[in-house]
């Protein structure tokens, strides 16, 4: 858990999303500015330590603050811990340090995060919270039920290669009670370029086998399949008003964290 | 044996196994490689696609062409290929190998039985009835060569093994071949020196039929030894070319055995036929007297090693007597006479006793003195092996304490006698002839030495077994007495022409040869056992084999003498043996003369046997087949998907 901690923190230190951050006067615990007081401002808003020490009557403001909550939820079926090249990290590695590096982030803007079903909560605290219930997820594809609950955003990382009715399903529901939310595909190199050739029999982690004469042959209609699945999830997305985007574990993961933060800012 | 040009086959009919090829071929086409198994997340977006060419995946060619190139290459392989066999032995009717099996075939020893096996195995094939006849004078097989199966030969050809004598031919070629057919062509397979009665045989069976002379394919090189006063090795060889070094062998002074010096021979010299070069042995007399035999360096051969004898060992022989007398008058001086007798057969040292002690000779020659105060190292020294020579005279006659001496062979009485003078009664005597069973066995006795004074032992039960020699009036003249390790002789006669002309006359310097030679012999013990009565018999010690290789004796007999002078023969190989405290080495090498074939065919020495390729091909065989596993590995044995562009 510390190598996971550690190294997510270094990703999140690496990415700024930029336009988090709400830099103006509102409804917040924070001090913001002192400014004159005008026309219209009620009395009890003016601090009167400060105008003591000038002429003019201050009022004290303070930032606005829109503290929100998320959930993240990183797959766990057997076929994401795979890798096509052990100097590449397995997609369940790769999925979890994007998603802690997220949290991470989130928390800096003071929002409240929490992996799956969780009580989301603020604070440099969850984040080993998080940490330890990201390591602590079972093996599912999905989300545990209770997970998803209005003015919650839900993140879910994984390869979405399975069927893809129950993700669709859930983002309907989501859709329903207005939870935003943003789906992230991780996907090794080898599974984008399908580089075999031959006789061949493949097989799923812990699963079925298929057996082909041919694999060279079966490139073509792979591809075209996964760009089907992209297609489709892309559009359940959009029509549900929330983000699809993909990463391949040999790209650098502050790209995809980045996409990720960008989707997820207000 | 088929031929296919420059290609024989020893097995022709295995090709026809190469029929079988194309089957070969429409089998391997038909079985498909594995299909590799690879773990793959994706499989779920392959399930229900079929594949768009049903067509079976063949094998690829160059693995087809390897796996039937390898059963080609074993079938080849089988079928016994030879490239340009050796020449074909004419004729067709009984086969006659005659094999020289003496000491001269030994280096080509394993050339030579596989060109036999060659030709026998080529007759079995024709169906000729085959005899091998070994020319290396050991009886037990019959007057003459019997013919039958060539399987018979073929037993008889592997357990044969050159012997350490030369090679025997029959002495009659007409008994010889008495039982054979009219018509039968020999191949003989010769050591390449000449031998006795090999003209009238190859003359009988060149009269029989064809002969084919195979020579051996290198340079025929013996090594002998030539005794004497400087003793000397001699390096013959058939055909001029380098000589190989002589090393000679020995125990170090940790009494392990290894090579001691390494002597490179001079230039040679063309001789009758062959080459000789002659090297005279120049050593350390410490260095040659532990030489145990003189090899020629890379000639396994019972020929190219001479064993060392008593001949080889040089003595280191000192010389104490009263350096007054020696004073002005050389010729009155005992020490002058031994000095002459001994200088050319030993190294002499002079001086006092406490002077040559240290120097650790072999003999001492002590000439009409007393010990003296050296007389406890002295013992000591007999008792470590030493032999202690002493010679009478005036001076020893006139020591008062002679009878009490202890480094004498037996009690004296002082005084001594003389015999001839002018106030003596009896005449000079002369010398009584020698045992036949003693050291000087052998010598003759010259008919003018006369013995006028000597010095008389008391009498005494082990006087006559001490007794070397006598005079004719069985006194005696030399005695001698083991002492520790050691011996004591004591001549009981002066060195001088004092007491006796004996110092004048040859046999002086053959006794004091036998005396020094007899120095420091191991197995004294053994002497009194094998000298037996009448003519001496030579018990072989250690016997070389026809390599040349040191063996024990196993249990052959005693030689006699008779056939111990033939030189070394069926009876008496070649060897080391000792008689009595002699040790002499039968030594098989000798002078090299090359034979001529005159009436017969030879063999040209390039023709090599041919060249067998079954091995090789069997090797690419298996290499094929290797290469065969790892293109198959290759294809579908790895789990590892290979790199793709990500």
């Amino acid at each position: 858990m510390p190598e996971l901690l550690l190294a997510a923190e270094r990703l999140a230190a690496a990415v700024d999303p930029g336009a988090h951050g709400l830099r103006r006067a509102g409804s917040g615990d924070e001090f913001w500015q002192y400014r004159p007081a005008t026309e219209g401002d009620p009395a009890q808003a003016i601090d009167w330590r400060r105008s003591a020490r000038s002429d003019a009557a201050f009022v004290r403001e303070r930032e606005r603050q829109t503290p929100q909550a998320a959930a993240i939820w990183v797959a766990g079926g057997p076929g994401m811990d795979w890798t096509g090249d052990p100097a590449r990290p397995t997609k369940a590695d790769r999925a979890r340090l994007i998603g802690l590096a997220l949290g991470l982030i989130l928390l800096r803007g003071g929002e409240r995060v929490a992996i799956g079903a969780a009580d989301a909560r603020a604070g440099r605290m969850q984040a080993e919270t998080l940490a330890r219930d990201l390591l602590a997820a079972g093996p599912a594809d999905l989300p545990p039920p209770g997970t998803l609950r209005p003015q919650r955003r839900l993140v879910l990382i994984g390869d979405f290669l399975g069927d893809p009715a129950p993700v669709e399903r859930l983002v309907h529901e989501a859709a329903g009670i207005a939870a935003g939310g943003a789906l992230l595909q991780v996907l090794d190199p080898i599974e984008e370029a399908f580089p075999f050739s031959g006789a061949v029999r493949f097989r799923q982690p812990g699963g079925d086998a298929h057996q082909t004469r041919n694999a060279g042959a079966l490139r073509d209609r792979y591809l075209a399949r996964l760009e089907a699945r992209r297609g489709q999830l892309s559009r359940m997305a959009e029509a549900a008003g929330w983000h699809f985007g993909t990463h391949d574990t040999a790209a650098p993961p502050a790209q995809a964290l980045l996409w990720l933060a960008k989707a997820l800012a207000p | 044996m088929m031929m296919l040009g420059p290609l024989g086959f020893a097995a022709p009919w295995v090709l026809a196994a190469g029929i079988g090829l194309p089957v070969l071929w429409f089998l391997l086409r038909a079985v498909p490689p594995r299909a590799r198994e690879v773990v793959f997340p994706g499989t779920q977006l392959l399930f229900g696609l079929a594949d768009p060419t049903p067509v079976t995946q063949r094998t690829p060619w160059w693995l087809l062409a390897l796996r039937l190139g390898a059963v080609a290459a074993a079938i080849l392989a089988l079928a016994g290929p030879v490239w340009r066999p050796g020449p074909q032995i004419g004729g067709s009717g009984p086969l006659l190998v005659m094999i020289d099996a003496g000491w001269a075939a030994a280096p080509g020893w394993q050339e030579t039985q596989a060109r036999a096996a060659q030709a026998v195995e080529q007759a079995q094939a024709q169906g000729r009835p085959v005899a091998l006849w070994l020319a290396d004078g050991q009886g037990g097989r019959g007057d003459g060569p019997f013919f039958a199966e060539a399987g018979t030969a073929e037993a008889a050809l592997r357990a044969a093994a050159p012997q350490p004598w030369e090679t025997r031919y029959p002495v009659d070629p007409a008994r010889f071949l008495s039982g054979a057919p009219k018509r039968l062509d020999t191949l003989w397979l010769a050591d390449g020196a000449e031998h006795v009665h090999r003209p009238a045989l190859l003359a009988a069976l060149a009269a029989r039929g064809s002969v084919m002379v195979v020579p051996p394919s290198r340079i025929l090189r013996a090594l002998s030894l030539t005794g004497g006063a400087q003793p000397a090795l001699t390096l013959s060889a058939s055909a001029p070319g380098d000589l190989p070094a002589i090393l000679a062998m020995g125990p170090d002074p940790q009494g392990v055995p290894r090579q001691l010096a390494r002597l490179t021979p001079p230039p040679p010299t063309a001789g009758p036929g062959g080459v000789t070069a002659t090297l005279p042995i120049d050593l350390p007399p410490e260095l040659r007297n532990r030489v145990t035999r003189f090899v020629l360096e890379g000639e396994a051969s019972a020929g190219a090693v001479v064993l060392a004898d008593d001949r080889v060992r040089r003595r280191k022989v000192a010389l104490v007597g009263d350096a007054r007398a020696t004073e002005g008058q050389a010729l009155l001086s005992p020490l002058h006479y031994l000095r002459e007798a001994l200088a050319p057969s030993a190294d002499l040292v002079e001086g006092s006793l406490a002077d040559v002690l240290p120097a650790a000779p072999d003999v001492i020659a002590l000439v009409d003195a007393a010990p003296g105060a050296q007389a406890e190292a002295l013992a000591q020294w007999v008792a470590e092996g030493g032999t202690l020579i002493r010679f009478a005279g005036p001076r020893m006659a006139a020591m008062q304490d002679l009878g009490a001496d202890p480094l004498l062979p037996v009690r004296l009485r002082p005084g001594g006698r003389a015999a001839g003078g002018a106030l003596s009664w009896g005449a000079p005597r002369g010398i009584a002839p020698f045992a036949g069973d003693g050291l000087f066995a052998g010598l003759s006795i010259p008919a003018e030495v006369m013995v006028r004074a000597q010095l008389l032992p008391e009498p005494d039960p082990d006087l006559p077994a001490r007794t070397l020699a006598q005079l004719t009036d069985g006194t005696p003249l030399v005695t001698r007495a083991a002492m520790g390790e050691g011996q004591l002789v004591l001549v009981h006669s002066s060195a001088n022409a004092e007491w006796s002309n004996l110092a004048l006359t040859g046999l002086f310097i053959q006794m004091l040869d036998r005396l020094v030679q007899s120095a420091r012999v191991d197995d004294r013990a053994e002497t009194e056992a094998t000298a037996a009565a009448g003519a001496p018999h030579w018990q072989p010690q250690l016997v070389l084999d026809g390599l040349g290789r040191p063996q024990p004796p196993g249990d052959l007999a005693p030689v006699p003498a008779a056939a111990f002078a033939e030189g070394p023969s069926p009876v008496a190989p070649a060897g080391l043996y000792a008689a009595g405290e002699r040790r002499a080495a039968l030594n098989a090498g000798g002078p090299v003369t090359p034979a001529t074939w005159p009436g017969a065919v030879v063999e040209s020495s390039g023709a090599a046997p041919g060249t067998a390729l079954g091995g090789w091909l069997l090797a690419l065989a298996a290499l094929a087949l290797a290469a065969d596993a790892l293109g198959s590995a290759i294809i579908a044995g790895s789990r590892r998907p290979r790199r793709g562009a990500a």
